[in-house]
């Protein structure tokens, strides 16, 4: 589902990854982790075509991300779904209309777009506050919107970057689950973290990064 | 089409939430094309003013003062044949004398002082409203006297040159205006809507994260445009004809002998002032928009 091949990325001189090569299959789910400044966030960009590499291949959902054309990028990315580290919650918009936004732009009616939202509010358990605007949400609830709004189009990827940086312990826990859930359903799921308590005792393969590479793979 | 509606309805709160802003632009679009339209029905009522004095225009061939009968006969049959003349006017010697009696009154007694009639006789010739430049005026009155039978030809060169001269720079000025009010709407829209789309950065960064396409996201900006210009054009149209109609009626009260001169305005004048507003700001937004990258 997401294959890297020998690539490399520089930010002017500065090289952030050396030709690395990893695969993440169909239905798994998987960890990134590394200290802060290490490329964590580079290499989701790449995934998601906000960067493009320097050199090598990357094959998500069997898009070639060096062959999309400026175009075709929004076309990959509604099958990348996002959780932000920053969340990028929109506080002029309610917690239905954030999520909502990730299907408007997919032509549909709104019939079913808010049959669609409040079925996704309602698994993340927030359909109570469908009508709240983020800014009244604790940072966990924001945080499980923001799953909401990236889940809410059924993409076949989702990409989390630091879903948990900002929680307590408990919250953390609560998310992790729901981001089991949604593995449990066939989504892809990459989360992105420096937190070692998200991953150990999952059993699932953890690529630690360091050096511009991954300099080892174990299993959590 | 929903995604039409919903950019719709992205616009319109994003016009009511910035609503003031948005009157100022109004306002200021609606101004300009104010200006402009009056500026130019003003240069229409000078031409049309023009095309009537114009039509007035004409030229005098003098005679040789022992022309036969059928000479004269033959010249006007000449003249007659020639396509860039509209009307041909025999003006006899003792119609001449007559003329001029009519026109000095009481004066005409100095004519007494003549033994014999002084004037010659001659033609009085209207060209054509396409031949009515001074350069080509000059060029026929040259010809004109080159025919056998004219003594000489006399007509209006000063006046005609004023007149042509007035003409074109009303044209030129309203080109010109036109040209600098069409930018200042440009640029003022492009202002407005740049401001909009950088306050709205965030939820635009968003949205293309979310895999909204260009058109997805520049379309509630350039119906924001189209909307202002629109407004500012319909602004325009209604005050302008609230102008024009204040001015029908001061007019004859002011200035009763200019009244006939002025044109009315059609609905297709509002309707065009109402659509450039609507195309300016349209362009404003576009250029303002610009390229977006993913």
């Amino acid at each position: 589902m997401i294959q890297f091949s020998d690539v490399t990325k520089y930010y002017d001189d500065d090289l952030v990854l050396k030709d690395l090569t990893f695969t993440v299959g169909k239905g798994e789910l998987a960890f990134l982790t590394g200290p802060s400044g290490v490329g964590k966030t580079t290499l989701l960009k790449l995934i998601y075509a906000a960067e493009l590499p320097d050199e090598g291949n990357i094959v998500v959902a069997g898009w070639d991300i060096r062959k999309l054309k400026q175009n075709t990028i929004p076309y990959l990315r509604r099958h990348v779904g996002i959780v932000f580290q920053d969340f990028r919650l929109l506080f002029n918009k309610t917690v239905f209309d954030n999520v909502a936004l990730a299907l408007r732009i997919h032509d549909m009616h709104p019939k079913e777009i808010r049959e669609d939202v409040l079925e996704i509010l309602k698994e993340v358990r927030l359909k109570h506050k469908a009508h709240i605007y983020p800014q009244h949400l604790s940072g966990g609830e924001q945080q499980r919107v923001v799953i909401a709004r990236a889940m809410v189009s059924k993409p076949t990827v989702l990409l989390a970057d630091e879903p948990t940086g900002n929680l307590d312990a408990d919250t953390s826990l609560a998310i992790t689950n729901l981001f089991r859930e949604i593995n449990a359903r066939g989504t892809t799921v990459l989360i992105a973290t420096h937190s070692a308590s998200l991953y150990q005792g999952t059993g699932r393969r953890v690529f630690h990064l360091r050096d511009s590479n991954i300099e080892k793979e174990t299993v959590g | 089409m929903r995604i039409f509606l919903y950019s719709l309805q992205t616009a319109l709160k994003s016009i009511w939430h910035e609503k003031w802003i948005n009157l100022l632009t109004v306002l200021s679009i609606s101004i300009g094309l104010l200006i402009l339209s009056s500026f130019i029905v003003i240069t229409l009522n000078m031409d049309s003013v023009l095309q009537r004095w114009s039509k007035s225009f004409g030229l005098v061939a003098y005679l040789d003062e022992d022309l036969t009968k059928e000479a004269e006969s033959t010249l006007e049959e000449l003249l007659r044949q020639d396509e860039d003349i509209l009307e041909v006017r025999y003006i006899s010697k003792d119609r001449a004398a007559q003329e001029i009696q009519t026109i000095l009154g009481d004066d005409a007694r100095i004519l007494e002082d003549f033994r014999e009639n002084p004037l010659p006789s001659s033609f009085e010739l209207r060209l054509k409203t396409e031949l009515l430049d001074p350069e080509l005026v000059r060029k026929k009155a040259e010809a004109i006297q080159e025919m056998s039978g004219i003594e000489e030809v006399q007509y209006g060169e000063k006046w005609l040159s004023s007149l042509s001269t007035i003409a074109q720079m009303m044209k030129m000025g309203t080109v010109f205006l036109g040209c600098a009010i069409f930018t200042a709407i440009i640029f003022i829209t492009y202002s407005t809507i740049k401001i909009f789309f950088y306050r709205r950065k965030d939820e635009i960064e968003t949205l293309k994260l979310l895999g909204a396409t260009k058109s997805f996201i520049r379309l509630p900006f350039l119906l924001e445009g189209l909307f202002i210009g629109t407004t500012g054009g319909l602004i325009s149209a209604f005050a302008l004809f609230g102008l024009y109609s204040v001015v029908l009626v001061k007019i004859p009260e002011l200035l009763p002998s200019v009244t006939i001169l002025i044109l009315s305005l059609p609905l297709e004048a509002y309707i065009s002032v109402t659509l450039a507003g609507a195309l300016m700001s349209f362009t404003g937004s576009f250029f303002a928009v610009g390229k977006i990258r993913y």
